[in-house]
């Protein structure tokens, strides 16, 4: 569990005259939870198109188990705050749609969606259109929809952002359930403080002008992850510290 | 009933019962005012009339019909496919869209009567040219909406895709067209309610032999009022059955948006049960 998977060096992107990430450098173990939170304009979504390969770096290397995979795609998978999900395919369909639109959806991917809808609870809604769904249903077959893309690495941005705040806790604890089953790497963006110390094994802070990474903490949080670790101690003591690097002397 | 039956049924009293309420709500209006203003038989008859001139010279008027029907769906098909192929190109390279669109739009602006002469010229008195100015009305509206629906699909929604590494092809066909697919029908559907239109210019313009058009013309000549009427009439038929027929393939092709589950296929069960 202690491969590096994700190896950013130096890397930075600059549009015009903002340097929206200065030069940043940061490893992802293999299996690890790591959260970057920041306020807006602190180049989150910069380092994550750049990771994806939607964007090329001006300088810098993204390595993936040291594959150099800069300026490339393929290698991800990635969420967004909007699920994305295409309205005219089920939700089984949209579940297979990384495998529709790069090689071909087999009887075993579908048999893999079903399985996976049924063991998170979709298990009923196969069938249906997202258009019937709720946000937090939506936002869960997207992230199957991620899983399904069978990569090491996800890429979530703020996935859970748009959702009300009970629909977001449920979704926290769903997403971890999920995590621990799936082994996979997740790379989580957020501009909740306490969402990331939650989920997450490592907290990124990042702060805008230039963009750049300015601490890197540990959760001192056991897993499993419980609710009632929200008003522990160390969460507390953790969260304070993040949120005066975030909010600097105000707080 | 169930629930969802009733609903149903609403549904179809809606969406079938209104239509033709609205239609036997012309014909009554259309009566009262023949009747109520002593309208002379040679200026227009009544509704009884129109519709027996029809239904007493069916055998003469069937095989028109039939002509008719044909330029339309043929001038149809040929302008849809180009529009979208035109939309979908223009779509892509913007620099062709620069350099075609005015040329489109010109296009649109010669009065499609005074296209006839030239095409009869270039094609003679054949189907052809009927064919060509229906597609050259049909054309259009498709090309105007599939660029609009090209160039409005969500791009993150394109990024995702790159993300996962789909090719241009793929993501074009399984993202691209189903977005485009309510302003595609769009389009159809102006076209669908023209095309008609055309195929009679076409026939008026560029018939030398027998047409629906020219039928028309010679009841108009002979006095023959209620002929006229009635050739309206079954020409509007044309019409409406034709938007109609593309309105069922879009209702058939789009069932997500009017449905929450998706219908089962008896060919596609098999594969379900087989991967389970």
């Amino acid at each position: 569990m202690t491969e590096p998977l994700l190896s950013l060096r130096e890397v930075a992107k600059t549009f015009g005259e903002t340097v929206a990430l200065a030069p940043t450098t940061l490893t992802i173990d293999e299996g690890s939870f790591v959260a970057i939170v920041g306020p807006s304009g602190c180049g989150k979504s910069t380092l994550f198109n750049v990771i994806a390969g939607l964007l090329t770096p001006d300088g810098g290397d993204v390595l993936l188990r040291d594959r150099p995979v800069t300026g490339s795609t393929g290698h991800v998978g990635y969420m967004l705050q909007k699920d994305l999900l295409v309205p005219w395919r089920t939700v089984e369909d949209n579940i297979t749609m990384a495998k529709r639109l790069t090689g071909r959806v087999t009887a075993e991917d579908r048999a893999e969606a079903r399985r996976m809808a049924r063991a998170y609870g979709l298990g009923e809604f196969l069938r249906h259109y997202p258009s019937a769904l709720s946000g937090g249903m939506r936002q869960r077959v997207a992230f199957m929809r991620t899983l399904m893309t069978h990569q090491s690495l996800l890429l979530l941005d703020e996935p859970f952002g748009a959702l009300d705040a009970q629909t977001r806790l449920e979704m926290q604890q769903w997403l971890l359930q999920v995590w621990r089953d799936a082994q996979r790497t997740v790379l989580f963006i957020t501009h909740d403080v306490d969402e990331s110390i939650f989920l997450a094994d490592r907290v990124v802070v990042m702060s805008p002008r230039p963009g750049r990474v300015v601490a890197d903490f540990t959760s001192p949080l056991a897993r499993p992850r419980t609710l009632d670790m929200l008003t522990e101690g160390h969460f507390i003591e953790l969260k304070g510290r993040v949120m005066h690097l975030l909010h600097g002397g105000a707080t | 009933m169930s629930a969802p039956g009733r609903r149903r049924a609403g549904l179809v009293a809606r969406n079938v019962g209104v239509p033709i309420l609205s239609l036997v709500l012309v014909l009554v209006l259309w009566q009262l005012i023949v009747v109520g203003f002593h309208v002379a038989s040679y200026v227009a008859p009544r509704p009884r009339e129109a519709i027996l001139s029809v239904t007493q010279n069916w055998s003469l008027l069937w095989p028109l019909v039939l002509g008719t029907i044909r330029e339309t769906v043929y001038g149809f098909v040929v302008g849809a496919a180009l529009g979208f192929f035109l939309g979908v190109i223009m779509a892509k390279v913007p620099f062709l869209q620069g350099l075609v669109y005015p040329v489109l739009v010109l296009s649109q602006a010669i009065p499609i009567i005074a296209l006839a002469a030239p095409l009869v010229l270039i094609l003679g008195f054949s189907t052809a040219p009927k064919i060509v100015i229906v597609a050259w009305i049909v054309f259009f509206p498709v090309t105007v909406n599939v660029i609009d629906g090209l160039s409005h699909v969500d791009r993150d929604l394109l990024n995702l895709a790159k993300v996962y590494g789909a090719s241009r092809w793929r993501t074009f066909w399984q993202i691209e067209i189903p977005a485009t697919s309510t302003p595609l029908f769009s389009g159809l559907k102006i076209g669908a309610t023209y095309a008609v239109t055309g195929a009679i210019i076409g026939e008026l313009a560029a018939s030398d032999g027998s047409s629906l058009a020219l039928y028309q013309e010679h009841a108009n000549s002979n006095l023959n009022t209620a002929a006229v009427y009635g050739t309206t009439m079954v020409m509007t038929a044309i019409g409406i059955s034709w938007f109609l027929l593309v309105v069922g393939v879009e209702v058939f092709a789009t069932p997500w948006r009017r449905r929450t589950v998706a219908r089962r296929w008896p060919w596609r069960r098999d594969r379900d049960d087989v991967a389970q």
